[in-house]
């Protein structure tokens, strides 16, 4: 039997708060009260999001998904899921506030071999607000891999000078552990729009 | 080997931007969407996510001992399914609602209409082994949306949906049937076919087998499930 997929719509203005817990926002965490995982290097990715005219976008819901340090899920589709780090759940949620910023604790990810080629350390980040009618899905990629990044079928699909949109930057020191920054703008010009990719 | 993302079938995906919906025009992206490759981080999503989001809150309708919420109690069961018709087991479904008066409990919504000290309108279950879930609710309340061009908002329940793969996560709203806002409302017209805009409204069950508590709809939903085929 073939069933066609349920359309898709806006998350609207009121995703509710009371959906949100402490640490969701925190990968290195199973749980809200897990002790985090210590298998990598602890980082933080912070940023703001943006709509046309570089207006904040407010409640704004951002959900990350990542390999854990060394570049294993904890999923079927892994061959080595069962070498996968146990603490580390590599998923988390965050939503934007009166500014449209946002913030995760993670671990830096791990890249790995896939069948379509060698990807380089990444964060997926799928972005929900009002307005958006279709969840837009986009690729964090780390300044520490230039050379990974350029061979990443995935950055690949993409045409090199909107990289650096997609690359995120160093961003100082936040309570010990490296800060990377990555913004978002929704809605712009060519040259200032976040690639997004199909989903 | 090379896998790609199955392009929506035709008519299921919102047409945006949306005419009289001006945040669709400030927020949907203007450059086309690349066309990336299905890798292992598509494919995959967390198998754990129930102990992150705690589920198990399938009563919006009661708030404890005697604090029964205000309007038309009504129960919501249904399927969460792959694109071959299979129940999704462990599936993540999480609902929000206005109350009986079209408000929401939270800060953003500042109308004048009353909130319901036994209502706050959000829950979260886990599919059971064949994709089945179910909430225990009360029918919402139509409400006004704030922008110039003012249109009404028909009573409707949110759907977010976690499966297997973050590729098949979504987000979406059920429809009561027959209500004369569903025709007016824009959102729900976004949707350019007859047949998927109808699957957006729940079905309604036969009182006889619902019993005299409360009404009964079905809703099922289908998440994208051949998420990654090698190209023709």
């Amino acid at each position: 039997m073939t069933a066609r997929p349920t359309s898709q719509h806006t998350i609207g203005p009121f995703f509710p708060r009371t959906f949100f817990q402490p640490a969701d926002n925190d990968l290195t965490r199973v749980t809200a009260e897990a002790a985090p995982s210590t298998r990598g290097e602890r980082i933080i990715l912070r940023g703001q999001v943006l709509r046309e005219g570089g207006v904040p976008v407010v409640n704004g819901v951002l959900e990350a998904w990542q390999a854990d340090a060394a570049g294993r899920f904890a999923h079927p589709e892994d061959p080595q899921a069962h070498l996968a780090d146990p603490d580390f759940l590599g998923w988390g949620r965050a939503w934007t506030d009166a500014e449209g910023r946002y913030v995760f604790t993670t671990l830096l990810p791990g890249g790995y071999a896939d069948a379509m080629g060698q990807r380089a350390p990444h964060v997926n980040l799928t972005i929900l607000g009002a307005g958006l009618m279709r969840r837009l899905q986009t690729t964090v990629f780390f300044p520490d891999f230039p050379a990974l990044n350029a061979a990443d079928p995935v950055l690949g699909a993409v045409p090199a000078p909107r990289w650096p949109h997609l690359v995120a930057l160093p961003d100082g020191v936040a309570g010990g552990n490296r800060a990377f920054r990555f913004d978002l703008r929704l809605r712009g010009e060519a040259h200032e729009e976040t690639p997004f990719f199909e989903v | 080997m090379s896998l790609q993302i199955d392009p929506w079938p035709p008519g299921i995906e919102p047409t945006v931007p949306i005419e009289g919906y001006p945040n669709t025009w400030t927020h949907t992206p203007k450059q086309p969407l690349h066309h990336g490759p299905v890798t292992r981080t598509e494919r995959t999503a967390p198998l754990r996510l129930a102990d992150k989001l705690p589920c198990g809150n399938d009563n919006l309708a009661v708030l404890g001992a005697g604090r029964i919420a205000q309007g038309q109690l009504i129960h919501i069961a249904g399927r969460v399914l792959d694109e071959d018709g299979r129940g999704i087991a462990g599936a993540v479904v999480e609902l929000w609602q206005a109350n009986a008066a079209g408000r929401y409990f939270h800060p953003i919504d500042q109308r004048a209409a009353p909130l319901d000290p036994n209502f706050i309108g959000n829950g979260r279950v886990r599919t059971q082994d064949d994709g089945r879930y179910a909430f225990f609710t009360i029918r919402p309340g139509a409400y006004p949306v704030p922008v110039q061009d003012i249109w009404w908002r028909p009573p409707h329940v949110h759907f977010g949906v976690h499966g297997p793969a973050t590729l098949s996560r979504l987000v979406t709203q059920m429809y009561f049937p027959g209500d004369p806002l569903n025709d007016l409302d824009r959102i729900l017209q976004s949707v350019p076919d007859a047949a998927a805009r109808g699957r957006l409204i729940a079905h309604p069950l036969h009182p006889a087998e619902v019993g005299d508590q409360h009404l009964g709809y079905r809703f099922d939903i289908v998440l994208r499930g051949r998420h990654a085929t090698p190209p023709a």
